[in-house]
């Protein structure tokens, strides 16, 4: 911050230009005796120009307390803030337990899968499970679904927001003060409504969305969930720069890590997966590179454990490494029922 | 006042330059401000000679999930126990856990909460009220994260603006001795730079470079402890390497690398790079030492292994 921009007056300000103060780190650290003498003004007024720098350079905030930086929290403040916080279910508690409770507003949550393991259900699912109204233990937020494969099936979300909306009632309905209020919510046609639905053919497209989100979310104030199913569709196709591609994907990561930070909302990416060497021998791993890999908070992975659906929580830096069985049955995601195997088609 | 235009602006300048400083001096400085602070892990401390020193940027590289940011979040939270002052973290990828903070803090504290619980007898004592044990320990520990100060950072020009901000702050001197900012973690200053290295045009390239000599600035000149998280890319042959090349490479003074196998609780941490190793000179033969004085550095490829327990759970 310039010296011209202090809300002082002009010849005062013409004196510090003159006396070589132009910004504002100078000014601050000198004694109002000094500057005084220097500018040739009372030590009163010196003092007054001191006191105003300190606070437009926000060293002493609202309350007369010290911060160390504008912007900052310290971590209290945070723990706080983050006990207040709400986690979006995926339906399974299994799943839940191991994510501490749920996916976590605040964070980038990066899940990954073979094909059919059930990410876009999984996707889905936390696009209806956010809307949840607050009296039932929700959040009653929107989502924004951001397509880049095809594969969101509006009939399947009617079905699974169906099947939430039944659930949600029979465990609530012993107690339903307040809940009358929010009877027209719990219909499927306004949970399809409050999922905002973007449809991508390309990697300039998904660029543009994700650029855009920060005022797609302002507008439409309540939106807790941003799922993108899958950032890297498009830019395993036609990308022949890898080193352009590492940039752009990084700079795509810094975007939404800023936007889930900024609203408190959860940003849920899907990515496929990859054959990688290493040893000699052929691993799966995720998609898009070592460094896509530290872009995300969290890391979640979803594969096959015989018959059954597991998801493993491979990084995230509140939760310890663990995994817990699911299923994708008609109604959505739900906890494992062991008599429910997978229909091999040979 | 009255002296003209041109000779006011020589004086300025040549008072701009930086006096000089005499190696006794020097030395002294360095044994009264610049000192190591405890990291909290063992195996960490023997490594570095005590632990991360003032004055100091230290690299820490490691693939994903490898522990670094474990590591960020307890050595902030043990510095912030042991009172050796304030804590910054930069946090690029909404990675710092107050949950897990808490956690370790509780950890941490255990052996030092009698004398709390002294202390707070004590006070007790005087003013005839006592507070419930989750009561004094939800104060104690709100005291203890107070000192450490998250500030969110999504691009390279915000870390700027951040690290301007802080040197100001520090200018002022507002505030208390014990509340003196003494370390500034970032995690990870690659989120940052990743996305305007590698293009044509030389400006990323100049961007990162000045970062780092901003932060190696700030680290001299306000005795700051900084620890910086770097990530690993593939290198040739499978092999995988340090993320931001080689110009990034010189300018860390301390540059340690994590490793984990897959699914085990243990990691190893290993130097790659010490530029001075003062405290370790009696480990290394007097031979050694002559060379490491020419050559300004040495490396250390894994001679030290040293297994560290890792922190989770």
């Amino acid at each position: 911050m310039e010296v011209s921009a202090l809300p002082i007056s002009p010849t005062n300000k013409e004196k510090l230009i003159s006396a070589g103060y132009t910004n504002l780190a100078s000014l601050v650290i000198v004694s109002p005796i000094r500057l005084s003498r220097e500018l040739q003004i009372s030590v009163q007024e010196a003092s007054n120009i001191i006191k105003v720098t300190l606070q437009c350079s926000g060293a002493v905030g609202l309350d007369g307390r010290h911060v160390v930086l504008r912007g900052a929290q310290t971590a209290w403040e945070m723990f706080s803030d983050e006990q207040n916080l709400k986690h979006i279910s995926t339906g399974s508690e299994d799943f839940d337990g191991i994510l501490g409770g749920g996916i976590h507003c605040g964070e980038v949550t990066e899940v990954g899968g073979v094909p059919g393991i059930g990410k876009t259900q999984l996707g889905i699912q936390l696009g209806v499970n956010v809307q949840i109204p607050i009296v039932y233990g929700g959040l009653g937020s929107k989502a924004i679904y951001i397509d880049t494969e095809g594969s969101f099936m509006p009939e399947r979300a009617y079905q699974i927001a169906e099947a939430c909306i039944m659930d949600t009632l029979e465990s609530f309905r012993f107690h339903r003060k307040g809940a009358e209020d929010c009877h027209e919510r719990m219909q499927p046609n306004y949970f399809l409504a409050n999922i905002l639905y973007f449809r991508i053919c390309s990697y300039t497209e998904q660029i543009a969305v994700i650029n855009n989100l920060n005022k797609i979310v302002v507008e439409q104030k309540d939106v807790k969930i941003v799922i993108i199913d899958s950032i890297s569709f498009h830019f395993r196709q036609d990308f022949e720069d890898m080193a352009l591609r590492t940039r752009v994907l990084k700079e795509l990561s810094q975007t939404l890590m800023k936007l889930a930070k900024k609203f408190t909302l959860a940003v849920v990416v899907m990515n496929q997966v990859t054959t990688k060497r290493t040893d000699g021998s052929f691993q799966l791993t995720l998609a898009l590179g070592d460094t896509w890999s530290h872009s995300c908070t969290n890391r979640v992975i979803l594969h096959w454990d015989g018959n059954d659906r597991r998801a493993y929580v491979e990084k995230s830096p509140s939760l310890p490494q663990a995994s817990a069985s699911f299923s994708v049955t008609g109604k959505g995601i739900r906890n494992a029922i062991s008599h429910s195997k997978r229909v091999r088609m040979m | 006042m009255n002296s003209s235009g041109p000779t006011r602006a020589l004086s300025t300048f040549q008072s701009q330059g930086p006096p000089w400083m005499n190696g006794v001096e020097l030395l002294d400085d360095a044994l009264r401000n610049k000192r190591f602070l405890p990291t909290g892990c063992e195996g960490l401390d023997t490594l570095l000679g005590g632990g991360l020193r003032q004055g100091h940027l230290t690299e820490l590289v490691g693939p994903s999930a490898s522990g670094k940011t474990q590591i960020c979040l307890y050595v902030a939270s043990y510095v912030a126990v042991k009172h050796f002052g304030s804590i910054v973290f930069f946090d690029t990828s909404n990675s710092f856990s107050p949950n897990r903070v808490a956690s370790m803090i509780n950890q941490i504290c255990e052996p030092v909460h009698k004398e709390v619980f002294f202390e707070t007898f004590l006070t007790v004592l005087f003013i005839f009220k006592i507070p419930t044990h989750a009561q004094r320990q939800e104060r104690w520990i709100m005291k203890i994260m107070n000192s450490i100060h998250c500030q969110s950072v999504f691009d390279i020009f915000s870390l700027h603006d951040a690290l301007h901000e802080l040197e100001s702050t520090l200018m002022k001197k507002t505030i208390s001795e014990d509340k003196k900012i003494c370390m500034l973690i970032v995690d990870s200053v690659s989120s940052l730079i990743t996305p305007i290295l590698g293009s044509k045009d030389s400006q990323g390239h100049s961007l990162m470079v000045s970062s780092g000599y901003l932060l190696k600035k700030l680290a001299h000149e306000w005795n700051l402890a900084i620890l910086v998280i770097n990530h690993m890319v593939s290198g040739e042959r499978g092999t995988t390497k340090p993320a931001m090349g080689e110009s990034w490479k010189c300018i860390p003074h301390v540059r340690l690398q994590l490793s984990r196998s897959p699914g085990s609780r243990i990691c190893s941490i290993s130097l790659l790079r010490h530029t001075s190793m003062v405290s370790r000179s009696e480990f290394i033969p007097f031979f050694d030492c002559f060379i490491t004085l020419i050559l300004g550095y040495f490396r250390y490829l894994i001679a030290l292994q040293n297994t560290i327990q890792r922190f989770l759970f």
